[in-house]
């Protein structure tokens, strides 16, 4: 008996040497210091990453994604259809502010070459673009890790159309160590597959110039429904008229002919052929 | 006084290690202190006055007892003067400074030091077996008996009297060469042996406060060996920093003699600091520094470089021209730095606001693909929907080229739209002439 009072005893002194505040008092957050409260996680809230991040400068994602932002120091899965449709319209507004600070891009392995006329749109400049022409699936994982291990760059985007679980899952353990936001471009299909990524974002085309965005996976509940963010890549905005501005009414109906008249094709034809006749 | 003695163990057929090992492990230890001796058949080195810059007595001791090892020296010895050191390595008792040191010499046998060796037998007729006791000798007997060089050598080593050493004066330039344990017969195997050269340029680097930016490694064939294979290889290392990291030299060495197919066995390396740059390295600072975490971005590019090829590591350098293919050239990352700072950028300084108005795709492909057609509408995925243009690009006639068909001229006359693709996005296609009076369209970019 002694020995259970002894037990009992030691229990409440032991781990909780400050006496808890009552139930009420602890739902207030007012009640707690800034740092506890950071750290603490409640089962209604989006998960508040211990790491920093990276404004994706869309609000309306920032609500939705844990922090309001890219996470800096894990993987971040980008998922799409079609390799090479939509990377810098969605992370453009992200790499603004990682150029802005001077740090570099690294690409490892684009599906089509990067053009940098295009990429200064996005904000990205010639001295802080580095791009690792990787090819076969053992490169590209080889050199993502090489470039996570030193985390010395201030963004990194990798197209890793082929990867087992457990090899993204090592990439996401070396990606504790590193500073800045790594994306990982991968096909749609691999949302069937599970994944060591934290958060995990499937991205589409929308009408006009919206893109449509899904965050399926991340801390916190699960997001229902998805986002339209409109963006307008490589310097458009400069030539988009108003009536540009919504190229979806602009589409005929499928049974009007091409070259009807009013239709862009006919305009064209007629333009070009209008000086020889 | 701190004096290090490190013994070099023989080899194995018994004879005393070459001059060539005992050099080169001398220029390893003058990255401590310009105060080095070769001894008989080992090093002494006197680090008083280096042990706050390299951490304290312990650091430096760990240090210099692991880097030793691994260079290939066989037992290490601390105490207040050399020869005493150097006893105390021969007798194998590396601390001279739990005991009084006069305490630990009495004790060791004759041979421990160099200058008993002449007149062993007289001393052991004597009934000396160790240091004290001929110590015990009367002074001005032995000077009488034996020649001035014992009682030198003894005051020496008791601390009674200073050193004389002829130190090791630094070379200009860093040779080194190995003979290898046995013979090698793949290249990445060379690499056990090229890690003791490169540990000794690295000594010599930091000594001579540089940092290398080319270095060589030649290996000689064995003699027994086919007809027509030549005398040897060599294998040239550049980096784009000057650096003295041994860890990152040799990762550098090992993925390019990965690639290296011996032709031969190997018997002989050599090693050669080719380029040498001063070096400034970062000075200890007080608060921790959060740069410095991982390897630096230069350092890991190149070893991807050394890996992937330096083709495929690339940086961009805009350059003043309006044809999609020629406004950028992607450099490899490792010369970047040099020219990057001269006439790429100066070029691309001036050209900045035009390029910035002016909308581009993000995306471009390597060669223009060529569209399908259904009517006169281009098909990609679906027909496409042309938004903006015409944009005309023309021009190129000055832009010769010479190939197997006969001189030519990048000369290109494209009509560029931005079209509108259900699956693919937005696309900057092409019209372009072809033969004749056609015209066809190609896919040329993506706004992505």
């Amino acid at each position: 008996m002694a020995a259970a009072l002894q037990w009992t005893g030691d229990d409440d002194s032991g781990p909780v040497p400050v006496s808890l505040p009552p139930v009420a008092a602890r739902t207030a957050s007012s009640e707690l210091p800034a740092a506890v409260e950071r750290a603490l996680w409640r089962g209604d809230q989006l998960g508040a990453p211990v790491s920093d991040v990276v404004s994706s400068g869309f609000p309306a994602l920032d609500a939705e994604l844990p922090g309001g932002g890219w996470p800096c120091c894990s993987l971040t899965e980008v998922l799409q259809a079609q390799a090479g449709a939509m990377e810098w319209r969605l992370l453009g507004p992200a790499l603004r502010r990682i150029v802005a600070a001077d740090q570099m891009v690294v690409l490892v392995a684009p599906p089509k070459h990067p053009h940098l006329p295009g990429l200064r749109h996005a904000g990205v400049d010639e001295k802080h673009l580095i791009w690792v022409q990787a090819e076969t699936p053992a490169e590209r994982l080889w050199c993502t890790e090489q470039l996570i291990k030193s985390a010395a760059f201030g963004a990194l985007i990798s197209w890793i159309p082929q990867a087992r679980p457990e090899q993204i899952r090592r990439l996401q353990v070396c990606a504790q160590g590193c500073d800045g936001p790594v994306f990982l471009c991968r096909p749609l299909a691999a949302r069937h597959e599970s994944s060591a990524a934290p958060l995990r974002v499937i991205t589409a085309l929308d009408v006009d110039w919206q893109l449509r965005v899904q965050v399926f996976k991340r801390r916190g509940p699960a997001h229902s429904g998805g986002l339209s963010l409109a963006s307008v890549p490589g310097g458009l905005e400069a030539i988009l008229t108003p009536r540009l501005a919504h190229p979806s009414r602009l589409t005929p109906a499928r049974e009007v002919p091409a070259d009807a008249l009013g239709s862009p094709v006919a305009l064209v034809e007629t333009r070009r052929h209008a000086p020889v006749h | 006084m701190l004096w290090a003695a490190l013994l070099l163990s023989s080899r194995l057929d018994g004879t005393p290690p070459s001059t060539d090992a005992l050099h080169g492990l001398a220029l390893w230890a003058l990255q401590f202190t310009p105060r080095v001796a070769v001894v008989d058949e080992a090093v002494v080195l006197e680090v008083e006055d280096s042990v706050r810059l390299f951490g304290g007595k312990r650091a430096l001791r760990d240090r210099v007892r692991q880097e030793s090892t691994d260079l290939g020296a066989g037992a290490l010895a601390w105490a207040s003067t050399s020869l005493g050191a150097l006893a105390l390595a021969r007798a194998g008792i590396e601390n001279g400074f739990k005991k009084p040191l006069s305490d630990l010499l009495d004790g060791l046998p004759l041979e421990t030091l160099t200058a008993t060796r002449p007149h062993r037998t007289t001393l052991s007729q004597l009934g000396c077996q160790t240091l004290g006791q001929v110590r015990a000798l009367p002074r001005g007997g032995i000077s009488r008996r034996f020649d001035a060089d014992l009682l030198t050598a003894l005051d020496q080593a008791y601390g009674q009297r200073p050193p004389a050493h002829a130190w090791i004066t630094l070379p200009e330039t860093f040779k080194a060469r190995l003979e290898l344990m046995s013979r090698v017969e793949m290249a990445p195997a060379m690499l056990f042996g090229a890690r003791r050269l490169l540990m000794q340029m690295c000594g010599w680097l930091a000594a001579r406060q540089a940092g290398a930016t080319a270095f060589t490694l030649r290996w000689a064939h064995d003699t027994m060996r086919a007809r027509g294979v030549g005398e040897g290889g060599g294998l040239t290392i550049r980096t784009a920093e000057g650096t003295r990291d041994i860890e990152h030299l040799c990762r550098l060495l090992a993925e390019n003699l990965a690639k290296v197919e011996l032709e031969a066995p190997v018997l002989d390396l050599e090693l050669v600091a080719d380029d040498v740059r001063p070096l400034e390295v970062a000075s200890a600072s007080l608060l921790p520094d959060a740069v410095n975490k991982g390897e630096s971005l230069n350092l890991l590019l190149e070893r991807m470089a050394a890996r992937l090829g330096p083709e495929r590591v690339l940086r961009p350098v805009l350059v003043a021209d309006h044809r999609i293919e020629w406004m950028q050239h992607w450099q490899p990352a490792n010369e970047y730095r040099a020219n990057g700072k001269g006439a790429g950028k100066g070029k691309a300084k001036s050209k900045a606001p035009e390029a910035v108005s002016m909308p581009q795709p993000t995306f471009v492909l390597a060669t223009p693909l060529r569209l399908a057609m259904r009517g006169p509408r281009p098909m990609f995925q679906g027909p496409l929907q042309l938004l903006a243009g015409p944009h005309r690009v023309e021009g190129g006639w000055w832009h010769r080229v010479k190939d197997e068909a006969g001189e030519r001229t990048h000369l290109v006359r494209r009509d560029y739209w931005v079209a509108m693709s259900e699956h693919a996005g937005f696309l900057w296609v092409f019209q372009g002439r072809l033969a004749e009076e056609e015209t066809g369209w190609y896919l040329h970019g993506t706004f992505a």
